[in-house]
Parts: C-alpha cells; sequence; structure tokens
C-alpha cells in the first residue's frame, strides 16, 4: 500500500440538508476532504461522486460551489476553514460555459484578473494556454472552439480564479473512448498543478470516476436505523469509500486489478439496493 | 445546383441564390410591366412620379428630415429601453418595464393629445410620440432578450467570483449587446409607420409621412407607390447597415447561428 498521510482539511461538509418547497432533497450530508501528503509525490487529490438520475447530485454540488446556500448545515473551503462563498470553488458545469462574446484568451484574463493584478494574470494565462494545449485558439470566440477544447477552456478559466478546489459536472457525458481519455489526463494535470488541487468528479461513468479517484461518494435515499427510506439522499458512512486505503488509488491500469473489478460490482449492487 | 432550391434545409451556393433573387426581382418588374393590375399604376407611371416627386416635391430632402427624426427618437427610445430593461435585475423596477411593454396597446391618436399638452412646440409633440412608440416596443423585445438568461450563465459568472451585479453587468450587458441591436433593427420599421401618422398631425416640419399623406389625399397612386417603394429600400437598407454594424462590433454574434 503507497505511504500517504492526511493533514489540514480542504473540503468540509457539516449537516447539510437542503429543502424546495417543503420536499427534502439533500439530508444531513456531512464529509470531509483532506490534504493527502505522499512523500515524493506532489499531487492534488480526485473525489468521484456518484448518485442516479434526478437524486440531487446538481443541487449538491451548487451547494459545494457555494452557488446555493443549503437549508441548513454548513460548508467550510480553504485553510484556515471558513464558509464557502461563489468564487471559492470552481465548477465547470456540464456543457462548459464560457463568455461567448470574449475571445478564449480575454475569457481566461477576466477569470485571472479576478485574483491576480493585472501583469501577473496575464503571465499566469499564457501558462495555463500553454499547459492546455488552447495557445494556437487564443483569439478564437468559444463557439469556434471544439468540444475538447471548450471543455479545457472551461477548466483553465475555472483553476485561474479558485482555491484549489474544482467541482466537474458529467466530465465524461457523451464523450468517446479517445476523449475520456483526454479528460482524464486532464484531470490527471490539473491535480499535478499544485498539490493542494482537489478535483471533484460528479458523474455517471462509475468505472472511469472510481478508477481516478481517491475518494468515491455514493448518493443515495437516506434511511433511518430500522433500514427505512426517509425522505431525501445522503451520503452514508458506508457509502464514503476510501480508495487510497483500499489499496485502490494512485496505479496505473487499476481497471484490469480483480479488486477493482470486484469493487465496481460491489458499487453496482449498492447502487441498485438504492 | 437548382435542385438545392427546393430541397429542405439546403445551403444553395450564393451565386445560385442570388441568381435566383435576381431572377425573381425581373420576373415580378416584367409582370408589372405587361400584364398591369386595373387599380395598380404602371411601371412607367411611377417611375415617372419618382422623378418629378424628386424634381419639384424634393423626396429626397423630405426623406433625408424623416430619417434624421426617426434616428433621433430611435436613439432616445433605445437609451430608455435599455435602461428599464436593465432595471428589470432590480425587482422594484420590474412593474415599470411590465407597464411600459404593455402600453404598446394604447392608440397613438389618443396619445398625440395628452402629448401635445405636456410640450410646447410641435416637433417636440412628434418627437416624444415617435420615442414613446419605439420604447415601448423595444422594452418588449429586450425584457425577452434579458429573460433567456439562463441560470447555467449566470452561475457561471458567479464561479468565476463575480458579485451580483458585475455577474449581470458581464452575462445580460455584455453578453447580449448583439441581441439588442437585433432587437432594435426589428423595431425600427415600427418608427416608420409612426412617422406618418405623426408628420400629417404636425405638417410644419414636412417630412416623408406629409408627402405620402398628400400624395394619398390627391388620389396619385402612383406617387403613393413611388413613397411607399422609396421607404421600403430605405428600411432595407436600414436593415443592411445594422447588419453590417452588428458583423464589425459583435463577430461572434453570428459563430454559433444555423448556416
Amino acid at each position: 500500500m503507497a505511504d500517504y498521510q492526511y493533514k489540514e482539511p480542504i473540503l468540509t461538509l457539516r449537516d447539510v440538508s437542503m429543502q424546495f418547497g417543503g420536499e427534502v432533497i439533500l439530508r444531513d450530508i456531512s464529509l470531509d476532504v483532506l490534504n493527502v501528503v505522499r512523500p515524493g509525490v506532489s499531487q492534488g487529490q480526485v473525489v468521484g461522486f456518484y448518485g442516479r438520475s434526478g437524486i440531487g447530485k446538481s443541487v449538491l454540488a451548487r451547494i459545494i460551489a457555494g452557488l446555493l446556500p443549503p437549508t441548513t448545515g454548513t460548508v467550510l473551503v480553504a485553510n484556515p476553514q471558513r464558509p464557502v462563498c461563489p468564487g471559492d470553488v470552481g465548477f465547470v458545469q456540464q456543457r462548459y460555459p464560457l463568455f461567448n462574446h470574449r475571445t478564449l484568451l480575454d475569457n481566461l484574463l477576466v477569470a485571472a484578473s479576478r485574483k491576480h493584478a493585472p501583469a501577473e494574470a496575464k503571465a499566469r494565462v499564457e501558462d495555463f494556454l500553454t499547459r492546455f494545449d488552447l495557445a494556437q485558439h487564443r483569439r478564437k470566440y468559444p463557439a469556434q472552439l471544439s468540444g475538447g477544447q471548450r471543455q479545457r477552456a472551461a477548466i483553465a478559466q475555472q483553476l485561474l480564479c479558485s482555491e484549489h478546489l474544482i467541482i466537474l459536472d458529467e466530465p465524461f457525458s457523451g464523450l468517446d473512448i479517445a476523449m475520456i481519455d483526454e479528460v482524464k489526463k486532464i484531470i490527471m494535470e490539473v491535480t499535478t498543478l499544485d498539490e493542494l488541487n482537489t478535483v471533484v468528479i460528479v458523474s455517471h461513468d462509475l468505472a472511469t470516476t472510481t478508477a481516478l479517484s481517491d475518494t468515491l461518494w455514493l448518493l443515495g435515499p437516506a434511511r433511518d436505523a430500522a433500514g427505512q427510506c426517509l425522505a431525501g439522499a445522503t451520503i452514508s458512512k458506508k457509502h464514503q469509500y476510501n480508495l487510497a486505503e483500499m489499496g485502490l488509488a494512485w496505479q496505473h491500469g487499476i481497471q484490469a486489478k480483480p479488486e477493482f473489478v470486484q469493487l465496481i460490482e460491489h458499487l453496482k449492487d449498492e447502487i441498485r439496493r438504492t | 445546383m437548382l435542385k438545392d432550391l427546393f430541397v429542405p434545409n439546403a445551403k444553395p451556393h450564393p451565386s445560385v441564390f442570388l441568381t435566383m433573387v435576381a431572377c425573381q426581382v425581373l420576373l415580378l418588374l416584367l409582370l408589372w410591366l405587361f400584364y398591369p393590375l386595373q387599380l395598380f399604376p404602371t411601371l412607367g407611371e411611377v417611375v415617372a412620379s419618382f422623378k418629378e416627386l424628386v424634381t419639384t416635391q424634393g423626396l429626397i430632402q423630405e426623406l433625408w428630415a424623416s430619417l434624421t427624426t426617426a434616428l433621433g427618437a430611435l436613439a432616445i427610445a433605445t437609451v430608455l429601453a435599455l435602461v428599464i430593461s436593465y432595471l428589470t435585475a432590480l425587482p422594484f423596477f420590474r412593474p415599470i418595464a411590465y407597464a411600459a411593454s404593455k402600453m404598446r396597446y394604447l392608440t397613438l391618436t389618443g396619445l398625440t393629445f395628452f402629448m401635445a399638452l405636456m410640450v410646447s412646440s410641435g416637433h417636440q409633440v412628434k418627437l416624444s410620440v415617435l420615442i414613446f412608440g419605439a420604447t415601448v416596443y423595444l422594452v418588449t423585445g429586450m425584457t425577452s432578450v434579458i429573460l433567456t438568461t439562463t441560470q447555467e450563465e449566470m452561475d457561471h459568472a458567479r464561479t468565476l467570483g463575480m458579485g451580483e451585479w458585475r455577474s449581470f453587468y458581464e452575462v445580460v450587458v455584455l453578453g447580449k449587446l448583439d441581441e439588442m441591436l437585433e432587437v432594435v433593427r426589428q423595431n425600427f420599421a415600427i418608427i416608420w409607420t409612426m412617422i406618418t401618422l405623426v408628420e400629417t398631425l404636425y405638417q410644419s416640419e414636412g417630412g416623408i409621412g406629409l408627402l405620402l399623406y398628400k400624395q394619398n389625399r390627391y388620389l396619385h397612386l402612383a406617387g403613393v407607390v413611388a413613397i411607399q417603394l422609396v421607404i421600403l429600400a430605405t428600411g432595407a437598407l436600414q436593415d443592411y447597415v445594422f447588419g453590417f454594424l452588428r458583423r464589425i462590433f459583435f463577430p461572434y454574434s453570428e459563430l454559433s447561428a444555423a448556416k
């Protein structure tokens, strides 16, 4: 098993519940994402987040991003921990929105200038354009970019102004195998940019998400002590999988390993049960 | 290929399309030339009337007078409509935009009376009526554009750490400026329909509307058609200018449109 230690908290959810018009959507969700430190490795982490359609994944993602205040509970980010505000957490939505009236360069500059002085913002944008293989498209408008370029641009834009934490909503949706590999590469690139960088993947692609993740959360219906279904979805302790602890993180070709295949089958059973 | 002209959603070659338009116009002119309708003036009569209107009645000067009045009214109406529409960001001002939009159902005849009581000169009454008429239509179009703003667009701006006003400015004001220009282009026509009425009410300043009224009054049908064609051509030119401005100032605008 790889040598690692957990340090300061990066993201904390305490008793987060959400109701819309009296209908309970999310119930008492408590989670911790801690900084993982591995000797000789400077890499952030990936948190996978799975839930069936319509269960409240997007609501939880918006709450974590600070876009929606929960009915009860708190979301804390950064170090030292403070309540999340919009802009603290990067959030790449499913259709990779960018400002269509700005060129790619301007899109990145407007994000970078939220946190940096003009000269530094420009330097960071140039660095990101190169890292994300977008330099030759800098003068293009978003409508002129391909789906992959648009996704990379949206991720770069969020990274330029967020605090190490970035949520990707369905990053593998509708992509072919080559494009999925491309996105996986980008996610790994993001985690290697800074040791504190943490990518939360909200996805239906269970195998790909689990293979990339250090931690996996399953969002399912809440149950009481007697096992009876309650209104709203939650992520129970039982459904928070520490893949590093299970020896299923940070390995190339993990998807071919029998333990991994077993875990995926177990997860599928759990999902069917919920 | 010619057959593309009759295939649904086909994209004929531009030269084929332009040739088709030229042929259609030519066919229309030939029909008009050789098979004139009994009540409708002939092409020759309209051309002769047009010449007479230009040389003796100052058609070009009257057109210019109307055009400058229309552009002045449009400029003021656009600013007013933009302010009213953008203020809908604040719930307090939403009833104003709603009321302004509904005022397009008011008739101008009743309105001119109130305007005459409120302002002093005939020119100001004319201008006020045009501004009012254009503003209520522009507010309707502009608020519709604002309402197309999605949660995703606003969330995107917020995730970049922009406050509510900055998000509104980036997404709604800057992001939809090209669509606002399109609203202005579409609603410019309403000013031309109103100008005929107001120019006949206040005749001291002349204008193409007054010229049209006189031709109508004396049953100079050829003159009426000639003036209508001039207005039509001016409108087409205006549309082209607006389209040109949109391409120059908002080059991204047509990138995602289906071609």
